[in-house]
Parts: C-alpha cells; sequence; structure tokens
C-alpha cells in the first residue's frame, strides 16, 4: 500500500464522478492541441505551396529591369555543373480570344524544357510553338481548357525605361494569339512565383522563342537571345555563385558592347541609350584616353527668324570640341551653318525637350554663340554619334519617325528628309560636354557613348570593364530563393497561438468545468480527507493523494483530448477554408500531422489542468478533521461587504459613463477602445451591484409573514455567496467578451469619402499590369487614350511607382522578405490631408507625409506604412528599418518615420518618389494609383478606366471595397473569436448545472427537511431553479447590457456589419442551454426519496 | 504521566461576532499511561470537543495539554500530525472507513505516512495479526460496502492501532451500534487496553460502556467531574 495505490484506489471507486473530469480536461486539451495542429497545419501548408512554387528553384538570378543573354544560362551550367533554366518573365493580360473572360496581372513567362527540369514532382508541360500552359488559377479565371485559343498581351521590353528622355511608347505592347496546351496544378510548377504568398499568380508559360520572338529579344544581326531570369535548382553558397557569374557574365548581360569606331578606336555604347553613373565612372577608366559623349534629340536651333527643325547635338570634347571651347559656345556644321545663315559669332537659341515627373516634357531653351563653323566631313560625318533613340534609328525616313514625344512632321522639310538620307543622325551642332550635361542630364545618365581613340582591342577593352564592373551592380542579382522562401514561411503568421487566443475563453471555461467537477468530487469525499487528517495525514499529505488522483485525470483527458484535437483541428481548417476564407484567402490549407506540435498541446493541456488540479485542492483541506467527519458544512464568510460592493458599482458606473461622454461622437478606433473600457467598468458595475444586493439581502431578517419559497431560493442564493457571484461572473465576463469584441469589427464604407478614413478619400484604387509613364491627369493624355468628355470629369489621378515585391499586408500569410514598395509625391497626398496617421515621429509637425520629402541619411531612406503591415506583416515599429535591396543590388534600409492608420495603403512601403528613383532607376512609370471620383460615379469610372486602358491591364477596385478586404480579415478573426467563444460560454453554462448539483446535494440534508416538514418535491424544484436561474439570467444580462455600451461604435456605424443574428442566437443558445442544464441538475439531485438524507442527518 | 490537562477551556465566538459560547472551563485532568477512562455527560456538553482537543485536532482557547510531557500548543500542524500519527488512534461513532479500500487497506491507511521503515515494513504483518484478534481475517479483502455495521467499527479499531499509539480515542465507538454488537465493541476495547497496554479514553453515553472503563468522568457546565469510583477492568 502506497499514497499511488491509495491514489489509484480513489480513482476507481470514483470514476463516476471523475468522467466529467476527464471530459472537462479532454475539451481543454483537444482545443488546445486543435490550435497547434490547426497552426502547424497552416505552417506545413505555406511550406508545401513553397514547394510548389518553386519547385527545386534554389537560386535566382533577377535581372529586374535588366535583359541579360539567354546563353548565360549555358554558362552557368558549365561553370557549375548544374542545369540552369532561363526565363523571359514579363509582366501581361490574358483574355480569351472571344473576350468573354480577361485576366490582369499575368505573369507571362518563356521557358523551355530546363525550366519544367525544375518541377518536384510531374513536369511542367514543355509549351510548343504557339502553345500556353496556364495555372489552374489562370485556367479558372478565364475559364479554359487544353485547346482553348486565347490572347496575351505584353509590352514590348526593352532596355529603356520608360522614364528615360526619348523613352520608347508606354503602349508599345504585343499580343500573342496562343492555344492552351495543357493546365498545371501547383505540383507541376504551375505556381511559379519568386514572391511569397499563398494565393497563386495568374501564370500563362509560353514558349521562350516565341516570347523572345514577340517582344523583339530572340536576337537577330549579331544581338544575342535575351531573357531576365535564371532559376538554379542547386543549392550553393551565394560566395559559389557569385564567382560563377563573374566567370560567366559578358559586357552583352550588362546591355553593354564594345564596337568600332567610325572615326577609329573603339566605342562603347548601352542598349539603355544613357550610361547609369557606375558604368559611366567604369568606363572613363576603362582605357587611357576615354571621352564621353553626350548626343541628343533638339525640337529645333533657330539663329533669328530662320529655324532649323528636330536635330541632333552633340556635346563632347576633342577632337571635334576644342578643350578652350566655352560652355556657351557652339560649333555648327556647314549644312546647318547654311540653313540658318549664321556664321562665326552669330547667336543660336536650341529648344530641346526635358523629361518631368510623369514624363511631363517640358521644352527648354538655350542661346549659344557660334564659335565656327565645321565641313561636313571626316569626323564631322559621323552618323554614330547618334544613339539608337527608339522611333528614330531605324527608320527610313524623318516622315516615318514614331517617338514618344510630340513631333510636328509637317515641320520636316525636303531638305531635312534629303539630311536623313544623306547623313541619317549626324549632329548638326556640336556644344562642350559640360553644356550638354547641363541641359540634358538625367536621372539614367549623363553620356550616350564612351569612345576611346587609342583603344583597338576590344576583348582587352572589354574584359577591363568586366573586371571593374560588379555585376551586382548592374542589376544581376542573385536571389537565394528557397532561402527566402523558408523564412517567410518560417517568420508565417503563426495560427497556434492565434487559435489558443480565439479558444481562449472555450480553453478557461473548459478547465474551469474540469476544476469544478474535480473539486465537487474532493468536496464530497471531505469525510475521506477527515479521516486521513485523524490519522495523521497532514493536510500537505493529503493534497498530494488528490493531486495524483487529479494528476491522473488531467492526464487521461490529455491523452483523449490529444486524439480528439487531431479532428478539432481538422474541423477548423475546414472552417478556414470555407465560412473563414476571408481571413486567409486560400482553400489549400490542408492538415498535416506534426507530433511535435501534438505533444506540445497535449503537455500544455495536461500542464493547464495540473495548475487547475492544484489551484482547486490548495483550497480544499482547510477545514478541520472534526468538521469534516463531522459532516458540517459551514457557511463562508462574507468577503466584500454591502458597502463595498455598493461603492464598487457606483464609482465604476460614474467612470463609464464619464468615459462615454469624453469618447462623444468620436468613431475611430480610440473611441472602440473607449467604449469597450466602459462597458468592462460597467461590468464590474453590474458584479459589484449584484455583490452588494446578495449581501444585502442575507442580511436581511424579512418579516415573517413574507417568507415562502422564493425568499428561501433568494436566501439560498446568497448562502454560497462567493460562489453565485463567481458563477454569475463567469457568465457575465464570458458573455461580455464575445459580444463587447464586436467593437472592433471594422467597417471599410465608414466615412470612406472622409480624406481621414481608411480610403484615404479616395474612390478607386488601381493597378495596371503595364507602366503608364504618362499623366493621366492631362487631357492630351487622357485623348490619347481615347477617353471621351466628360468620362473622367471631376477624375484625379496620384501615380505610384511600384516596385514589385512580396505582398506586406493581412491577406498574405507567408512573412514578407522583400515588401513591395510604392513611391508617391509626399506633397499631393499632404496637400490632401489623406488618410490618418496612428503614429508619427516626434518632430512631425501637421503632416507626417512631409517627412518623406527628407533626404536620405546616408543609405537610410524614410518610409511610411500601414499600422497593420508594419506590426503584423513585418513586425516593425517607429524608427525600425527596413532591409532591401535598391535596383542597383545594392543593400539600403527604410526607416520607419510615420505609420497611417487601418487603410488601403496595406501591403507596401512607401517612399517618397525622389528617393523612390534614386533607388530603383530602371523601374519605369507608374503602375499604382489612387484615383479621386465622385463617389456615386465611382463604379463607372472604374468601368471606363478598365476599359479604355484595359491594354495595360489596369484594374481600378473601389476603395473602400479593397478596405474591405483587408478589414475582413480582421472581422473573420473576430467572428472565429465569437463563435469559439459562444462554444466557450455553452460550456460555461454547463459548469452552472455543477455548481446547481454541489449546492443542492450540500443541502440535500436541509431539503430532506423541507420535504418533511410537507414542501412538494415541485415546490422545491421551483425554488432551486428559481435562484439559480436568477443567478443565469444576472450575469448573462450584467454581461450583455455592458457589452451593448462597449459596441456603441460598432452600432452606429451605417450599415455597420454588427452580427446581431448570430449574437443573439449564441446568447439565446446560452440561456437557453443554461436553463436546461439547471433544471437537469436540479431534477437530478432531487430525485430519490430524499428523507434518507434527514436520517443520515 | 501520559496526558495531562491543566486548566483548559474552550470558547467559541459566534460569527456575528456576538454572544461568546464557553464550551469547556478550567478542566484538568491526568491520565497515566494504560489507564482506561470514560467521559460521559448531557449532549452539547463538549464532550467530544475535549476528545479533539486530548487527539490533537483541536487547540484550547486557555489552558496547557501535555502528552507524554510535551506540550502540545508548543508544536505546530506538522509536528501535531506526526503526533496523531504516531502515538494516537482515533475511533469515531461513524467508521469512516474508506469506500475505495479494501478491509486491508483502510487498515494500513496510517501507515503510508510513516517514515520509521521498519515500522512501514511490519504493518502488513501488524494489521493481518490485528484482524485476525477482531474476528475479521474472512474480510481482509473485502470493500466496507460488504461489511456489517460492527464489522466496520472493528475495522475502524484495527486502524487505530495500527501504528501502535500510547492513547486510542474513541468518540462514541457504539452509538451507530446495536446493543449486542455494541456490547461486543466494548468489550474488544477494554480487551486491547489489557493485553496491548493502550490507554484507552473514550467519550460515550453509553452506560454499559461507560462502565467498562477504570474511570468515569462526566463533563458538567463545561467542566470535569468525578462521576463514580473506576471498576477494574
Amino acid at each position: 500500500m502506497t499514497l499511488w495505490t491509495l491514489a489509484a484506489a480513489g480513482l476507481r471507486h470514483h470514476w463516476r464522478a471523475h468522467v466529467g473530469v476527464v471530459l472537462g480536461a479532454a475539451v481543454g486539451c483537444t482545443v488546445l492541441v486543435g490550435a497547434l495542429l490547426v497552426g502547424s497545419s497552416v505552417k506545413l501548408s505555406l511550406r508545401v505551396l513553397a514547394d510548389q512554387r518553386l519547385g527545386r528553384t534554389a537560386w535566382a538570378l533577377s535581372g529586374r529591369d535588366r535583359l541579360f543573354r539567354e546563353e548565360l544560362a549555358a554558362n552557368m551550367t558549365e561553370t557549375l555543373g548544374d542545369p540552369v533554366a532561363p526565363v523571359l518573365q514579363l509582366s501581361g493580360k490574358a483574355g480569351r480570344s472571344d473576350g468573354s473572360a480577361r485576366a490582369n496581372r499575368v505573369s507571362v513567362l518563356g521557358v523551355d524544357e530546363r525550366f519544367s527540369e525544375l518541377s518536384i514532382e510531374d513536369a511542367l508541360p514543355v509549351p510548343g510553338p504557339g502553345e500556353v500552359v496556364l495555372n489552374e488559377r489562370l485556367a479558372l479565371q478565364l475559364n479554359a481548357v487544353p485547346g482553348d485559343q486565347l490572347v496575351l498581351r505584353v509590352r514590348k521590353a526593352s532596355a529603356i525605361s520608360l522614364d528615360a528622355p526619348l523613352a520608347p511608347h508606354e503602349d508599345d505592347s504585343v499580343a500573342l494569339g496562343v492555344r492552351v496546351k495543357a493546365v498545371a496544378g501547383g505540383d507541376r510548377l504551375g505556381n511559379f512565383s519568386l514572391q511569397a504568398n499563398q494565393v497563386p499568380p495568374f501564370n500563362a508559360f509560353c514558349a521562350l522563342r516565341d516570347l523572345q520572338t514577340a517582344t523583339g529579344l530572340a536576337g537577330k544581326d549579331g544581338e544575342p537571345a535575351r531573357a531576365n531570369l535564371l532559376l538554379g535548382g542547386t543549392a550553393a553558397g551565394s560566395e559559389t555563385l557569385r564567382s560563377a557569374l563573374s566567370k560567366v557574365w559578358t559586357l552583352a548581360d550588362a546591355e553593354l558592347k564594345v564596337m568600332p569606331c567610325t572615326q577609329g578606336g573603339l566605342e562603347l555604347r548601352t542598349d539603355r541609350i544613357f550610361f547609369d553613373a557606375e558604368t559611366e565612372a567604369v568606363a572613363l577608366q576603362a582605357a587611357p584616353g576615354a571621352r564621353g559623349i553626350f548626343s541628343y534629340f533638339v525640337n529645333e536651333i533657330r539663329a533669328g527668324e530662320r529655324a532649323t527643325p528636330y536635330s541632333m547635338v552633340a556635346a563632347m570634347g576633342t577632337p571635334m570640341v576644342p578643350d578652350e571651347m566655352k560652355d556657351d559656345e557652339i560649333l555648327l556644321n556647314a549644312w546647318l551653318a547654311e540653313d540658318l545663315n549664321a556664321k562665326t559669332g552669330a547667336e543660336v537659341e536650341l529648344a530641346y525637350f526635358v523629361v518631368g515627373p510623369m514624363q511631363k516634357l517640358e521644352e527648354h531653351r538655350r542661346r549659344f554663340t557660334v564659335r565656327g563653323v565645321l565641313p561636313l566631313e571626316g569626323a564631322t560625318d559621323d552618323p554614330t554619334l547618334m544613339p539608337d533613340f527608339p522611333g528614330l534609328a531605324h527608320t527610313d525616313n524623318c516622315k516615318d519617325w514614331d517617338p514618344s514625344f510630340p513631333v510636328d512632321l509637317d515641320r520636316i522639310r525636303d531638305k531635312d528628309e534629303s539630311y536623313w538620307d544623306d547623313y541619317r543622325g549626324t549632329p548638326k551642332a556640336f556644344v562642350t560636354l559640360a553644356a550638354g550635361r547641363d541641359m540634358w542630364t538625367s536621372r539614367f545618365g549623363a553620356l550616350t557613348a564612351v569612345r576611346y581613340p587609342d583603344a583597338k582591342d576590344r576583348e582587352a577593352l572589354a574584359g577591363e570593364m568586366r573586371k571593374r564592373l560588379d555585376p551586382a551592380q548592374l542589376g544581376l542579382a542573385i536571389v537565394p530563393a528557397r532561402a527566402n522562401a523558408d523564412a517567410s514561411t518560417a517568420d508565417a503568421l503563426d495560427f497556434g497561438p492565434l487559435f489558443v487566443g480565439f479558444s481562449f475563453f472555450l480553453i478557461v471555461a473548459a478547465v474551469l468545468l474540469m476544476a469544478l467537477l474535480f473539486v465537487f468530487g474532493v468536496e464530497r469525499r471531505a469525510e475521506e480527507v477527515g479521516v486521513l487528517l485523524a490519522v495523521g495525514f497532514t493536510p500537505v499529505q493529503v493534497r498530494r493523494v488528490l493531486m495524483l488522483e487529479g494528476a491522473a485525470l488531467a492526464l487521461a483527458g490529455g491523452v483523449f483530448g490529444s486524439l480528439c484535437g487531431i479532428a478539432y483541428a481538422q474541423f477548423m481548417l475546414y472552417g478556414l477554408a470555407t465560412i473563414w476564407r476571408d481571413a486567409v484567402q486560400t482553400s489549400a490549407l490542408s492538415f498535416h500531422f506534426d507530433a511535435l506540435a501534438l505533444a506540445a498541446g497535449a503537455m500544455g493541456g495536461v500542464a493547464v489542468c495540473l495548475i487547475a488540479v492544484i489551484l482547486a485542492v490548495r483550497k480544499q483541506v482547510r477545514r478541520p478533521a472534526r468538521d469534516l467527519l463531522s459532516g458540517s458544512v459551514t457557511d463562508e464568510p462574507v468577503r466584500m461587504g454591502r458597502s463595498r460592493g455598493r461603492w464598487v458599482a457606483i464609482v465604476s458606473t460614474v467612470a463609464a459613463l464619464g468615459i462615454v461622454v469624453a469618447m462623444g461622437a468620436r468613431r475611430d478606433m480610440v473611441a472602440a477602445g473607449g467604449f469597450f473600457g466602459a462597458g468592462a467598468l460597467l461590468l464590474s458595475a453590474g458584479l459589484g451591484a449584484l455583490a452588494a444586493l446578495l449581501s444585502g439581502l442575507r442580511g436581511k431578517g424579512g418579516a415573517a409573514a413574507s417568507f415562502g419559497l422564493g425568499v428561501l431560493a433568494v436566501r439560498n442564493g446568497t448562502r454560497r455567496r462567493g460562489r453565485s457571484l463567481a458563477t454569475a461572473g463567469l457568465l457575465a465576463s464570458g458573455s461580455f467578451l464575445i459580444v463587447a469584441i464586436g467593437a472592433f469589427r471594422l467597417d471599410a464604407q465608414l466615412d470612406a469619402t472622409s480624406r481621414a478614413s481608411g480610403t484615404g478619400g479616395f474612390a478607386l484604387l488601381a493597378q495596371s499590369a503595364l507602366p503608364i509613364a504618362r499623366d493621366l491627369n492631362a487631357k492630351a493624355v487622357q485623348d490619347a487614350y481615347n477617353f471621351t468628355d466628360g468620362e473622367l470629369k471631376n477624375v484625379q489621378f496620384v501615380p505610384l511607382r511600384l516596385r514589385e515585391g512580396d505582398d506586406a499586408s493581412c491577406l498574405n500569410l507567408s512573412r514578407a522578405q522583400q515588401p513591395q514598395v510604392w513611391g508617391v509625391d509626399p506633397s499631393v497626398l499632404a496637400e490632401r490631408k489623406a488618410f490618418s496617421f496612428a503614429a508619427a515621429e516626434d518632430g512631425s509637425g501637421a503632416n507626417p507625409w512631409l517627412l518623406l520629402d527628407a533626404p536620405a541619411e546616408g543609405d537610410v531612406v524614410p518610409c511610411i506604412l500601414d499600422q497593420n503591415t508594419a506590426q503584423w506583416g513585418l513586425h516593425k515599429g517607429i524608427g525600425d528599418t527596413i532591409e532591401y535591396t535598391d535596383g542597383l543590388g545594392r543593400r539600403f534600409y527604410m526607416r520607419i518615420v510615420a505609420t497611417v492608420a487601418n487603410s488601403i495603403l496595406q501591403g507596401a512601403v512607401l517612399v517618397s518618389e525622389a528617393r523612390f528613383v534614386e533607388k530603383f532607376p530602371g523601374v519605369s512609370g507608374y503602375r499604382i494609383f489612387l484615383i479621386d471620383a465622385p463617389s456615386e460615379r465611382a463604379e463607372a469610372v472604374s468601368a471606363v478606366l478598365s476599359m479604355q486602358l484595359g491594354d495595360l491591364g489596369f484594374e481600378a477596385t473601389p476603395a473602400p471595397r479593397r478596405l474591405a478586404e483587408f478589414n475582413a480579415v480582421q472581422n473573420t478573426y473576430l467572428s472565429t473569436f465569437q463563435v469559439l467563444g459562444g462554444l466557450g460560454l455553452l460550456l460555461g453554462s454547463i459548469g452552472l448545472g455543477v455548481v446547481v448539483l454541489r449546492n443542492v446535494l450540500e443541502r440535500r440534508g436541509e431539503l430532506a427537511l423541507l420535504r418533511a416538514v410537507g414542501f412538494t418535491r415541485g415546490g422545491l424544484r421551483r425554488m432551486v431553479f428559481g435562484e439559480h436561474g436568477a443567478l443565469l439570467v444576472a450575469g448573462l444580462g450584467c454581461g450583455v447590457v455592458a457589452a451593448f455600451v462597449a459596441v456603441v461604435p460598432a452600432l452606429r456605424a451605417p450599415g455597420g456589419g454588427f452580427p446581431f443574428a448570430s449574437l443573439s442566437v449564441t446568447l439565446a443558445a446560452v440561456l437557453m442551454n443554461g436553463l436546461l442544464w439547471t433544471w437537469a441538475a436540479t431534477v437530478f439531485a432531487l430525485r430519490g426519496p430524499m428523507l434518507n438524507a434527514l436520517r443520515n442527518e | 504521566m501520559l496526558l495531562e490537562l491543566q486548566g483548559v477551556g474552550k470558547r467559541f465566538e459566534s460569527a456575528g461576532g456576538g454572544a461568546v459560547l464557553e464550551i469547556l472551563k478550567d478542566i484538568n485532568l491526568s491520565v497515566e499511561a494504560g489507564e482506561s477512562l470514560a467521559v460521559v455527560g448531557p449532549s452539547g456538553s463538549g464532550k467530544s470537543t475535549l476528545l479533539n482537543i486530548i487527539g490533537a485536532l483541536d487547540r484550547p482557547t486557555t489552558g496547557r495539554v501535555a502528552f507524554e510531557g510535551r506540550d502540545l500548543a508548543a508544536l505546530d500542524d506538522d509536528a501535531l500530525a506526526e503526533l496523531r500519527s504516531r502515538r494516537i488512534g482515533f475511533i469515531f461513532q461513524a467508521h469512516h472507513l474508506l469506500p475505495q479500500c479494501s478491509v486491508l487497506e483502510n487498515v494500513l491507511v496510517p501507515t503510508l505516512i510513516l517514515r520509521d521503515a521498519d515500522l512501514k515494513a511490519s504493518a502488513e504483518v501488524r494489521a493481518r495479526e490485528l484482524l485476525q484478534r477482531v474476528g475479521l481475517t474472512e474480510r481482509i479483502a473485502h470493500h466496507p460496502g460488504q461489511l456489517s455495521g460492527g464489522e466496520r467499527q472493528r475495522v475502524a479499531v484495527v486502524r487505530a492501532l495500527i501504528n501502535r499509539p500510547k492513547l486510542l480515542l474513541a468518540d462514541e465507538p457504539t452509538g451507530a451500534l446495536d446493543a449486542g454488537t455494541a456490547s461486543q465493541l466494548g468489550e474488544l476495547l477494554v480487551e486491547l487496553n489489557r493485553d496491548l497496554g493502550v490507554t484507552l479514553i473514550t467519550v460515550t453515553h453509553a452506560a454499559g460502556l461507560a462502565e467498562r472503563m477504570g474511570r468515569r468522568l462526566e463533563l458538567r457546565g463545561g467542566t470535569l467531574v468525578q462521576s463514580s469510583e473506576a471498576n477494574n477492568p
């Protein structure tokens, strides 16, 4: 015989009483294990999705806006000894040939069999010529099946930025007619993406050669075929990859070319027309005698009344321009001098375009003095001085010019046409390099060519350039795709703790019920405890025996609960895939068994139950053995007197009223918090009042005439005041929490037109698949896009630049590694006072948007982002920095200077446009648009924009709808909490039944006496039911009344989504359930021959 | 001297802080080892309270209780529990057997907390001997629910004796028994007092049982008075 066997005997003997305890523990463990299994399932599902989107891809070489040689893949393969796949990935749109369905923001990927080999399981079907393979999401969107004809539209890839001076047309897109070959699921690499998101992209896979040909990148005339993405399947260290790249890259991969110069020596040119600063610096150092040239297209060269239209002017040094020539002097060639009738010393004026923001062309003018006239022969007759300006370089006649900037072809004279015929783009005038740079420098560069008169060996010069240039600086950045994916899933939103939080009340209710049942069992065994004490056990030893029993029960509950937890997790995941889908945006979450999560949940559950047992037992064995043995029940001492309860009620009510008055008509989250606080105070007030009432009734003598069963019931309720208050308190807190949490529901329609709201007062938020460089607010641009008069009346666009990246909003379950960055003109938002700020750095003044204008401090750039994105998506706060890689492969940091409250800006990091173009010079045009429009016309404007800008994949969403999508996540989580909390409350009402049983069995002798003196059984039932029913009603009433104060903000929201129906059902179910259990417990406790209890007494 | 009470008093205050109820007043009592003693008195006279104070289940409001020369007031709760475990055995009107345990297990319950390994090791042998002595050998594996009232009370007696106490306290031990069974139990208690040398103090209403004791005291008005001359056992 040991303490263990004593405990085991107790377990065996009281097994019936213990069933409830085990079930209570099991429910707690079920919920805990289930929640953790949901967490691990979501995490493992995200890992599966990451595997699906990457296949075997371990690293990627992303050219971003750079186009490198397709052959680079083969070169890397040779060096690394593992296959590397070249991909041409372009943004575009897709539609059915009959126009019945379309998808914007489609990722069009030109691939070959090397990409297909990256599949983990079944290989992606390799698209042949004229074929396309769609991923399932795109196929569903287009309602497409194999054999269907589709049209893909992609922008012709160009090395030249849309924002650059003399850039190509932004609508320079090309359509591909393709036939659907197959639809590929995630297991066949159909969902390929380098960006972490549980929602797959729209992917269309074409034959690499097809896409290259269609976009002019197939390579001809000695030009290599191009790609902009390399994918490697072998995990190699970044140093190994960098070293391999540095061995095999050529200048062609940096869009540079060394060619013989017509004037002797060699010349370095770039497909991007302008050399960026890094390349220019290296190029001027690459060989002795290097000379920079900056050629530009001018609109007019005028001397007095005579003018020559549309000419090239070159800014350069010797031999054309002598070193001593001044910056305000100009040399004319003989043809121009004659055309203008200008001689040495004459004044001429150049008119030329400079590109401002949004490709606004501003014509500038500058005067020069003619220093001399050069014969049009020899070095002066050099058409190669003109860069390959798109729309100009390869045309036969001036009349065929098709530049992106306005050219009045009527101004072109026959003599101009003859000049073009004879001399092509040979510059007609020459200025100093300094003067040229002063006039024409843009962020894209200040040189169009570098000449090396003394160099002869092309290979040697190219080698010198390669040696001096870092491919990463040219945008050839190696991305550790697999490591990023692992990090994004490892740091993903952890649903385990989230669901533990949601289930908190359910767990508490289950554990309380378990503890209640256990204590009940222990109390019924008072006599046993008394004997143990009497024979010399210390209270500690007695508790130890009881705890052993409790531990065994908790363990049994844990084991049973763990098994049920597996089913519970599957049920919750089903909920996430269906009714709570808004929170996760996908139905691709599936159950994954995780032994570790199961063990952690089971251990956690058992531990919680054990703590509950320890706390419950700690309060037992306090009564002396003599009382326990005599079976006497003593009423508990009064803890909180009537006056204290009354004071709590009064003070809490006054404080609650104070808060309500202070909050007044405010309708923000502060108000929501305030009203919640006021509700909580009213809850305390209610419970204080109840305590005072119970104390008051207890102390009352009462007139003999009024003494009846009702009075007796009330008196009984006051007897175990602590127990009564605890019961009512549990029900009140539960019902309060469940109803009041609705106060935090977000309503996107609330003040949607106000600038301070989450929409910023904007009616629409749009994103285009292809960049738009021009100002959509300009009438001329609107005309160019065929908008009719009035269609865009009172519509204003705020364009934002977009650097593609991970969605950092709450819609993305994975942790964003490189969030998307938006570049915005801060003054535009500051003027509008758009959005409300949740927080801002000290000294930000009235308008924190202007903080974005602060100059970069070293490699730190100020940024603003949505509060939810900062807190939940990136786990950052004010003053924190976000590490990022710029367009030139350099690391820089974005420091959070302010956060915007719950807005449509979620998911992105906003920096000023000026900083944006510094960091991402290659990202051209605008792709995000905040649009002001009359709210009643928002839908119509959205439709007309989608129609006219359809070829650009322009998609405008009403801003309140976009905000509602974000809000749906929080609202869905609140619903989840309310549903699970409701279940907890149902469980809590079962606890009330247990309390009834306890109370009645404890007083069985007294009730037997009442029966003996003539009370009917029905009368006693009514009395017992009445006293406990009153507790139920008081508890629920207290909680619900207090909660309705807390939800005032949600109630007064226009069209507020307060879930009256579901909450009413929940509360009614709780009330009915509570009454049912109370009645059942009453009937059970009062059954049988009660007079025996009297005899036992 | 095994037990000595000097000026022991016990007062209870009503919950509302009203009148003070004085149960015991200036009790003086000396009990020698091996003595048998009956305390009689009307209901509510404080007999059980006195027994609880003697058995270290309760503390007096005033006065001093010494057991084997040790002042019980100087002992903390754990030391009192140890004292009850090793030196004092209790028999109650209700047997208070643990329904989940067999007869043998019930008897062994007090040994579970013994620190003396030898005593613990020999406990089962001792339990079997004692159960044999009270005629319960056949019932050793039975549970309390399978025993008669007299048998249950005999198990309770054996349980009280298992740790070889110096003092056996019996609170109305025959109160719940019929006359015949009560007489048998009284006989058993006297035998045990005589054979084992254990001091026996019993509180009882039963005149028959009281008369078997060596000394008889009456509790009247909270004070202890000599009731009659001791009968020789």
